[in-house]
């Protein structure tokens, strides 16, 4: 066992009241064997969501580090993380002009043999290029997770990455696109559950600084037990990023009296012709909606599981595998059967 | 237009200045003149204590250029509190009818107490108001006064020396301010309005506004601030008590147009009980920098909060102005609808709390917030939190930043308008659901003012 460490991750782009405790999270982990990861230099530099000191400690004590290029116009389809679950990785993932690159890793909880996993994903998305980043898990409850990612988005180039934070003693996960290019985009989904005592804690950051860049960030989550779960989402309009738009959304469905939602999304904006807009809705399931799936014969239980689902589908449905569908399917299906 | 109609400022000839900076000596020297109980002497020296302790913000707009030891903290206008207007000294008076103050109350607005310095200079309640049983007088004479021991009970109560560095500051130097008591069941028909101004170079003002509205009772208090232009850095940090009994209603409007030296950073709170509504109306256009943020705590259960507020920040100006709300009650719904406009440079940042309570079973709370940039030097940020701690609420928030569209702009001019004339009429209709919350008079000095921000030539 290594020496216990208290990262300061997922900080706010500004900060705000102290006494919220948003400005920054506190992620302790445990240093393994120091092993210097050799980072090829054209990585260096590139923001996260979780920030330099979780970079740093990653980069320092990663078990693997795997380098993805793909060439001008190559199509590299789906490449499947088999490393997943480890103790500590880096994927950096270099899209050459007009590439696809689509980037999967599920971390279950029987692949997961330690304490703690993190993952770091770093992505220079080239002119035109197209990559897709999935980071998922379903952890056991002793596991601390953390799932870091970082893209520099370049002329008419689309960055997609999805995060499903479905397990863990406490799960930790943070994204962050800097649209330098033309027409860069980005898109961002999360789905997180939180149950039993875990905690959740995001940041999402995206800067804007090409001409008409686009981002869309979307969370969607259900809270039960005792959970506490922070949401950082971020949209920076930097002066030049002019007609760029950028979406933010988060639906957090709370099914639990001890359960603690906190939410805080930011626009910041230095530049006149943007467009920019975020909602976040925090609350209850609908009662005329339990009250009809109840009347078709559904369980309270059943009807509360029908209505996390409907929500996490769209996401889950994206992943390119059926086995771990089928296994996220069945660990929420457990997770909320309270009959 | 010309903007010096809002910008003038007259010689002061004050009679009692302080030393500058701050230290024990001082405060017991301003508590000593002031005449203070001595609950009230021990309250400021041991809030001076807290101030001395405690840090200024780690967040916000930068406070630098605030030097504390060049601010005087007192200073007191050589006219004792009159009763009468037409006893009160020709300048300030000048400057008030400038502000537009006799008008209003001739308008039938139930009393002035308008704030010269640091010293209430006039004071004056209509008497069918206190027929009604309503107090309104200054804070110095509420102190020792029939409602003397009320006073003490809640006097920074709601917002203790602790809060933050500048409530501290407060409690130490507090000056002047407005006392209000309105009985159980009394209906207020008319607003009571109360001007504060600053008017000597370093001055500080602290003025403390109590207000206490007890069950049933409703009251529309309403505070406006304007003041002259300064070169020495200028520091505002008021304080506001507001105590809401049951199934009672406040109203409170503010206008801040502070000088655009000024620093402004001004606490509000408000207590709600069982079915009581607090309604916050509020314009933030001068000062240098602003930390404004009115804070409502929902005790009482059903109780509701409003807040309609709108910011405008121009060249050198960072306004960082927001609402909080804390639901503690079951059944409580809070609104919160902001507008903020950023031109010139000029910095507008929407901040926000939003906390639901553990036992605040049923609370529903929503906030909408939107910002207009005019060009592309300014900034504007949006930094609203949520802190949901049960399971049973519905919290919404909704926030858009944007600009003026080429095509409204094309449709107005295409229509006989000037490109000047079609984007104030666009900002002008922007601020339109705060200036319809707004009395008549406060509403057209708020569109004056606008109209003023968008003649950038005259600044």
């Amino acid at each position: 066992m290594g020496e216990q460490n208290i990262l300061k991750v997922n900080p706010l782009p500004t900060l705000t009241w102290n006494h919220l405790m948003l400005n920054f999270a506190n992620l302790p982990l445990e240093s393994g064997s120091q092993v210097k990861a050799d980072i090829p230099s054209e990585f260096d530099g590139i923001e996260t969501g979780m920030g330099e000191e979780f970079v740093s400690f990653v980069e320092n004590h990663a078990a693997a580090v795997r380098v993805i290029r793909a060439g001008k116009g190559q199509d590299l389809g789906v490449i499947r993380d088999e490393n997943a679950g480890t103790s500590s990785e880096v994927i950096l993932i270099d899209a050459g002009e007009d590439s696809q690159v689509t980037f999967y890793s599920h971390a279950s909880e029987k692949a997961c043999p330690g304490t703690q996993m993190t993952r770091l994903v770093k992505v220079i998305a080239r002119a035109g290029a197209r990559v897709t980043v999935i980071q998922s898990q379903t952890l056991g409850d002793d596991v601390m997770a953390a799932d870091d990612f970082g893209a520099v988005v370049g002329d008419e180039a689309r960055v997609h990455l999805i995060q499903a934070e479905l397990g863990g003693k406490a799960a930790f996960a943070g994204g962050c696109a800097a649209l330098k290019g033309y027409k860069a985009d980005f898109t961002e989904e999360t789905i997180y559950f939180g149950d039993g005592s875990r905690r959740l804690d995001f940041s999402y950051v995206t800067r804007h600084t090409g001409k008409k860049t686009t981002t869309s960030i979307l969370a969607s989550g259900a809270l039960f037990g005792s959970s506490d779960k922070v949401y950082r989402g971020s949209m920076d309009f930097i002066h030049g990023c002019s007609k760029s738009k950028g979406r933010e959304a988060e639906n957090v469905l709370l099914f639990s009296k001890e359960a603690r939602n906190r939410s805080i999304p930011l626009i910041l904006c230095d530049e006149e012709d943007v467009d920019g807009q975020h909602a976040a809705s925090i609350g209850k399931i609908n009662k005329d909606l339990m009250y009809y799936l109840q009347s078709r014969g559904l369980t309270e239980s059943q009807a509360r599981q029908l209505a996390v689902e409907s929500r996490f589908n769209p996401v889950i449905d994206e992943i390119p595998d059926e086995s771990v569908r089928q296994e996220i399917h069945a660990s929420l299906e457990r997770r909320m059967n309270l009959d | 237009m010309n903007s010096s109609i809002y910008d003038f400022r007259y010689e002061t000839h004050a009679s009692f200045e302080t030393d500058a900076g701050l230290t024990p000596e001082i405060v017991e020297q301003i508590s000593k003149e002031k005449n203070d109980p001595d609950w009230m002497r021990e309250f400021r020296l041991k809030s001076l204590e807290i101030y001395q302790k405690t840090a200024v913000p780690n967040w916000g707009p930068p406070l630098d250029g605030l030097n504390m030891d060049q601010i005087i903290t007192y200073v007191r206008p050589d006219t004792p509190m009159r009763g009468k207007w037409s006893e009160v000294p020709d300048d300030i008076k000048n400057t008030f009818e400038r502000l537009g103050i006799p008008d209003a109350e001739q308008k039938s607005l139930a009393g002035v107490g308008a704030q010269y310095d640091s010293e209430v200079v006039y004071h004056n309640v209509k008497d069918e108001v206190a027929r009604q049983g309503v107090v309104y007088t200054d804070m110095e004479s509420a102190l020792r006064g029939p409602y003397a021991d009320l006073v003490k009970e809640k006097f920074m109560h709601l917002v203790p020396p602790t809060d933050h560095k500048f409530a501290a500051l407060h409690g130490a130097v507090w000056s002047g301010g407005s006392f209000v008591y309105v009985p159980a069941g009394v209906h207020v028909d008319i607003p009571l309005q109360s001007y504060f101004r600053l008017n000597a170079a370093g001055a500080g003002q602290f003025e403390h506004t109590l207000i206490i509205v007890e069950p049933g009772a409703y009251l529309h208090f309403i505070e406006g601030c304007s003041a002259p232009k300064y070169n020495v850095a200028n520091l505002h940090a008021g304080c506001v008590e507001l105590y809401v009994g049951k199934g009672a209603r406040l109203r409170y409007s503010t206008i801040e147009n502070w000088s655009k030296n000024m620093y402004n950073l001004n606490t509000k709170r408000a207590l709600v009980e069982d079915d009581g509504i607090m309604e916050w109306v509020s314009g933030s256009f001068g000062s240098h920098i602003s930390y404004l943020y009115p804070m409502t705590i929902l005790k009482g259960n059903n109780s509701h909060m409003d807040f309609t507020g709108i910011t405008f920040a121009g060249k050198t100006q960072a306004l960082d102005t927001g609402a909080k709300v804390v639901h503690n009650g079951r059944n409580t719904s809070s609104h919160i609808s902001t507008k903020s406009i950023s031109k010139d440079g000029g910095i507008c940042v929407y901040r926000s709390e939003v906390i639901i309570g553990k036992d605040a079973i049923g609370a529903k709370s929503s906030v909408n917030c939107d910002s207009l940039m005019l060009d592309s030097k300014s900034r504007s940020d949006t930094i609203p939190a949520m802190d949901v701690r049960n399971a049973d609420s519905d919290v919404g928030h909704e926030a858009k930043i944007g600009r003026i569209s080429d095509e409204a702009i094309f449709y107005l001019m295409s229509r006989g308008l000037s490109e000047e004339d079609a984007r104030a009429m666009i900002v002008s209709g922007f601020a339109e659901p705060v200036a319809k919350e707004l009395p008549l008079e406060y509403a057209v000095e708020m569109n004056n003012l606008i109209k003023l921000e968008m003649d950038g030539s005259t600044f």
